[in-house]
């Protein structure tokens, strides 16, 4: 532990909030019946090549396991644990826990969460996150890998789902930020999200997100070296929309970050709020039932006061098949362009051939 | 490019393709019904809100019971008219649908069967409960549902 966490360490104490939580979920326990459970196991594998730079490579992929069951007639369980390789770790390997959640039916569709969440930031990193055979394309979109959307929260989640003709649904997330660990929150402050959506036809969803934390200096976001040059405050907002039908298929997503900080410019005391949006557009087009011809762009403009995002603009375009063989095995051929740039001086550029096959079992 | 193409990439997206044969069974105009455990669901629905529960959109029925649902297999003639004649989908496309759903947590799974018999049977032992089997299938327990006023569709 470094000394930046220790610092943190002292300053942590019990809120309120997370007392009066914790009384709520000893009551709720206590209502718990002894019925019989039921545990299912299911995963996800992938194995890949690529080719850039003039070099071809075999690209082993994750193994993703998750775990269901039901502890009682109200209480269910979900964890995701995945093995991946790690060019850090001493056996070459690392084990992560993706999820664990408690879950309780207060009435109808209404739930309460407890523990570590995908965060219900948009449509993407909620529905698919690890589970690649149900990616409509081989990598995740630009935006969970730079930072700009918290991939996981540790915290308690309120979550309603199809209600009423619209199928509306909201979720309420207050949690460890997004510089903390799944055990300690580095802040007295939580992040908060707040997200509505709408299904009102079948296949199509509409979704908004509001999301909120504060993150202190040199922390270091999860799944990135993005590390906070100023104490930030953060908001982020979010759209979706989604469309998968039985021909034709289309996401779009975009975040805006608002990263306000304090600076001194010409000796006076100054907030500075950068705004940097990000966002994607995929379509893909079912052909004969199995192959789905599809192309995707992204787009990161952050800006270029960010002190928590990269400063760099990137965009990147690709064009791909996907070939269902069944629900449970489906392999991908993608060609992917990108480039990396400063002030409208191109920084850096690659061109790239994936190629994945992804499994579910 | 196109040597790493032609020798190591393509070969092994055709490999991939032929080692796996499709499994999706051909749609059959099977007549199917639907029955429910006496707790739970209601004798009679709409096609919409079957197909709202089917889709589980829906966890505790009106008298607060959990639902839970049983398939015939995506393989079988009743599996494969039930995924066309309530979802408006192949057994694949429910089969993957039901993946999803239960990945992201927002839906307890569904149990598959191969016989209409077993899944009266688990339908018999769970309150809330709510299966498909084939038309005709003579019940032990439980009561059938009629769908927009008819036994078997």
């Amino acid at each position: 532990m470094n000394q930046n966490q220790n610092r943190f360490l002292t300053r942590l104490g019990l809120s309120n909030s997370f007392a009066i939580c914790g009384i709520t979920l000893g009551l709720l326990l206590c209502n718990v019946s002894s019925n019989a459970q039921e545990t299912q196991i299911r995963g996800f594998a992938d194995f890949g090549t690529n080719y850039s730079n003039k070099q071809a490579n075999f690209t082993l992929g994750e193994q993703d396991l998750f775990i269901t069951s039901d502890v009682s007639d109200r209480l269910s369980f979900l964890g995701e644990t995945v093995f991946k390789y790690s060019a850090t770790s001493p056996t070459r390997f690392d084990i992560s826990i993706e999820r664990i959640i408690l879950k309780y039916n207060i009435k109808g569709n209404h739930n309460i969460l407890f523990g570590k969440h995908h965060t219900p930031v948009n449509y993407w990193n909620d529905s698919y996150h690890h589970g690649r055979v149900l990616f409509p394309t081989i990598f995740r979109p630009d935006m969970f890998n730079k930072g700009v959307v918290p991939l996981h929260t540790t915290g308690i989640r309120f979550q309603g789902q199809n209600l009423g003709k619209l199928r509306f649904g909201y979720d309420a997330l207050i949690g460890n930020g997004e510089a903390s660990t799944d055990a300690v929150d580095f802040n007295k402050q939580k992040s908060i999200m707040l997200g509505v959506s709408m299904i009102p036809i079948d296949h199509f969803r509409v979704g908004l997100t509001y999301y909120h934390d504060n993150i202190p200096a040199l922390a270091v976001l999860h799944h990135t070296t993005n590390v906070a040059k100023k104490d930030v405050d953060q908001s982020l907002y979010s759209a979706s929309v989604s469309y998968f039908g039985n021909k034709f298929e289309l996401l779009a997503e975009t975040s805006v970050g608002i990263n306000a900080y304090q600076d001194t410019i010409d000796g006076v005391e100054t907030t500075v709020s950068p705004v940097s949006p990000a966002g994607y557009l995929y379509a893909g087009y079912r052909i004969k039932q199995k192959f789905v011809p599809y192309l995707r762009a992204d787009l990161l403009q952050f800006n270029h006061e960010e002190v928590l995002f990269s400063n760099n603009m990137q965009r990147s375009a690709l064009f791909g098949l996907r070939y269902e063989i069944n629900y449970l095995a489906v392999v991908k051929l993608e060609y992917a362009y990108s480039e990396t740039s400063h002030e409208d001086v191109q920084l850096s550029h690659t061109n790239t051939v994936n190629f994945q096959f992804a499994i579910g079992f | 490019m196109n040597k790493i193409l032609r020798h190591i990439i393509l070969p092994f997206l055709f490999a991939a393709m032929a080692m796996v044969v499709s499994q999706d069974a051909h749609a059959q105009d099977q007549a199917i019904m639907v029955i429910a455990n006496d707790k739970g669901a209601p004798t009679s629905m709409t096609m919409k809100e079957l197909k709202s529960v089917m889709q589980g959109e829906k966890q505790r029925w009106d008298d607060g019971t959990k639902v839970s649902i049983a398939f015939m297999k995506a393989n079988t003639s009743v599996g494969s008219s039930t995924a066309k004649k309530i979802m408006g989908m192949t057994g694949d496309q429910l089969n993957k649908f039901w993946l999803a759903l239960v990945f992201q947590g927002k839906a307890k799974a569904p149990v598959f069967y191969g016989s209409s018999t077993d899944v009266e049977n688990f339908i018999a032992q769970n309150p809330g409960a709510i299966g498909v089997v084939e038309a005709g299938h003579i019940l032990k327990s439980g009561h059938t549902v009629t769908i927009d006023g008819k036994k078997n569709f």
